[in-house]
């Protein structure tokens, strides 16, 4: 077979042309790399044996340990140096994995992200190129402004944060941003909805934000969701003065105004599905509850 | 007369013949031509009671569309022969996907997966009895002081004679582990792609057989070439009634489905022989997994603690 004219052989053509000329690939003359397999060092005293590491006489050889921690007797280090805040409630922080408007762009042009139907957070995950651990504190996706001049895609998305450059930017291009807060179990259910089907459980109704939260999302600079619409176009009116375009009027364009215009209720996870309500995949059914408290419940 | 010796060469030459990754178009015209003559005047060299085959003018195969056209290596070509004559007939040439079958034959991946294969169903029942569990042991057998003798507390003891074994064997051990998913995936390409450059791989039409007569499949293979062994692999797990009658009889011709396909199977049989089905199956499940972009969906199977 060996080069037919100058075809350069290198790399894999090399490695397939050397297997020609070698015996048959056989159980028998298969091995695995140099310390791929770890020996299981058990040998008696040969390595680490007499007194295993543990020394002569007292505590140490006894296993009989102090606490860690303990300087016999002193004061320890662990109670002499005061504590600094920096890691103070780190745990409930609440994380928003990026997602830069480049990349945005990006699953716009490949096709990835449907722009004819609004985008939301089961939208990016449907994608699977962004990965979401609600364990993790990971509340959602924050909008970063890298790629923010070359951005052109007309979408309606809702994020969990987004800097005022990139709302600038987006409704530039015509289209419509909001900031949406998803308590835990919701993010569960949104991250992967059939999974969630699959369980069986009823659409839990979307809670409120926290304390510190509600301030942010109730501001209609930051399009929260829970902002007054009219003082939301206001500010739109503002932020296109201050960056110096023009406002594009989305009446001008009938067909795509009522996907624009789509918003989710406070207390609603999925589009056209209110909590409460049962999804069965397998034989295609919608339930919904019929008791009065229930109903009133999840109308709350 | 004439025909006969065009026969023997065309026989020689095409068993002669190994894959060839680049083939001048000019020679597929002039084998084809070839064949066709013999097919117009041949009879096969099986038993007369077989029918001589009567085909369409060759080459019946010529093209596949390969699913993710390959970017970055030569595309590999491959005969398509028959099974319903011993001597072997080239119903065509298709084209291989290079990702499938010329990948770089990963030795240790290869052995990985052998060792996989044979470890994770198999456990050990090897025992030996801790000092608690050899019989009698509970009494001190002597008191701790006065004898002169040095102090002990039970005769199973394990620095004694007959006592219990510290570290032995436990049985039932498991040796259960799961390789990983693109390890697996890897495994099954680099043994395609080593099987292929070797020229232990062949493509046929189909498996379907003249005769359920076992010799048909030992002349077949002997006059081909084929190694002693010789998997068959087929899309569809229900074989036709023929084969599977005839490779019945030998334990070294097995016919298997594309969802039984491994790594091990591969290496222990000699030759390997594909359906164009099977080609088309094993292409596409390979390359799914390669282009697919939720690959952590693909592991999460045997993931043990998934969240």
């Amino acid at each position: 077979m060996a080069g037919v004219g100058n075809r350069v052989l290198a790399g894999t053509d090399r490695a397939l042309d050397l297997l020609r000329e070698l015996p048959r690939l056989s159980l028998s003359n298969i091995r695995s790399n140099p310390k791929a397999f770890k020996r299981n060092k058990r040998g008696r005293g040969q390595h680490g044996g007499k007194k295993h590491g543990a020394g002569n006489k007292g505590s140490g050889q006894r296993q009989n340990f102090m606490r860690l921690g303990y300087e016999t007797g002193n004061n320890p280090f662990y109670l002499r140096v005061p504590k600094e805040p920096y890691y103070k409630g780190h745990h409930i922080r609440r994380e928003y994995p990026p997602i830069s408007l480049m990349q945005l762009q990006t699953l716009i042009d490949t096709g990835r992200l449907d722009t004819s139907k609004p985008i939301d957070l089961t939208a990016l995950c449907n994608t699977k190129l962004f990965q979401l651990s609600p364990f993790e504190n990971q509340y959602g996706f924050q909008l970063t402004d890298e790629g923010l001049d070359n951005f052109k895609g007309r979408i309606n998305i809702e994020v969990q944060y987004a800097p005022e450059q990139v709302i600038a930017a987006i409704e530039k291009n015509g289209g419509v941003i909001t900031t949406a807060f998803y308590d835990a179990p919701s993010l569960i259910a949104m991250r992967d909805p059939m999974k969630f089907f699959a369980s069986g459980t009823p659409i839990p109704k979307r809670q409120m934000p926290p304390e510190n939260a509600v301030e942010y999302y109730t501001d209609p600079k930051n399009r929260g969701y829970l902002a007054d619409p009219d003082l939301v176009a206001l500010e739109r009116f503002k932020l296109a003065q201050k960056y110096g375009y023009e406002l594009p009027d989305l009446k001008k364009d009938p067909e795509l105004l009522p996907m624009m215009l789509e918003r989710k209720d406070p207390r609603q996870i999925f589009f056209g599905l209110n909590p409460g309500w049962l999804v069965n995949l397998k034989d295609k059914k919608i339930f919904e509850p019929e008791d009065e408290q229930l109903l009133e419940y999840y109308r709350s | 007369m004439a025909t006969k010796i065009i026969n023997k060469t065309v026989t020689e030459f095409s068993l002669r013949i190994t894959r060839c990754f680049f083939v001048p178009s000019k020679a597929i015209q002039t084998n084809a031509a070839l064949f066709q003559e013999r097919s117009e005047t041949s009879i096969t060299n099986v038993a007369e009671q077989l029918l001589p085959t009567i085909r369409p003018p060759l080459p019946i195969i010529y093209s596949r569309k390969l699913a993710f056209p390959p970017k970055f290596k030569a595309v590999r070509q491959a005969w398509v022969s028959n099974m319903d004559t011993v001597e072997e007939e080239k119903l065509g040439l298709i084209d291989l996907h290079p990702e499938v079958f010329a990948e770089r034959p990963r030795v240790d991946i290869i052995h990985e997966n052998v060792r996989w294969q044979q470890l994770y169903r198999h456990v050990s029942y090897a025992n030996t009895k801790v000092k608690y569990e050899v019989r009698g042991g509970g009494r001190k057998p002597r008191p701790q002081k006065g004898s002169g003798r040095s102090r002990h507390g039970s005769i199973r003891s394990p620095i004694w004679r007959g006592g219990g074994i510290v570290h032995g064997p436990r049985s039932p051990t498991p040796y259960f582990y799961m390789l990983s998913f693109n390890a697996r995936l890897n495994g099954l390409r680099s043994t395609l792609s080593a099987k292929l450059a070797q020229d232990d791989l062949h493509i046929v039409d189909s498996l379907d057989i003249p005769t359920d007569d076992p010799s048909y499949l030992e002349k077949l293979v002997e006059e081909r070439g084929w190694g002693p062994a010789v998997l068959f692999v087929d899309d569809n797990d229900i074989m036709p009634l023929n084969i599977t009658a005839a490779s019945d009889v030998h334990g070294h011709y097995n016919l298997m489905p594309v969802y039984g396909l491994n790594v091990h199977s591969m290496l222990k049989h000699h030759t390997l022989v594909l359906t164009l089905a099977a080609v088309e199956r094993i292409e596409e499940r390979l390359l799914f997994h390669l282009n697919r972009n939720d690959a952590a969906e693909a592991g999460r199977k045997y993931k043990l603690d998934s969240l």
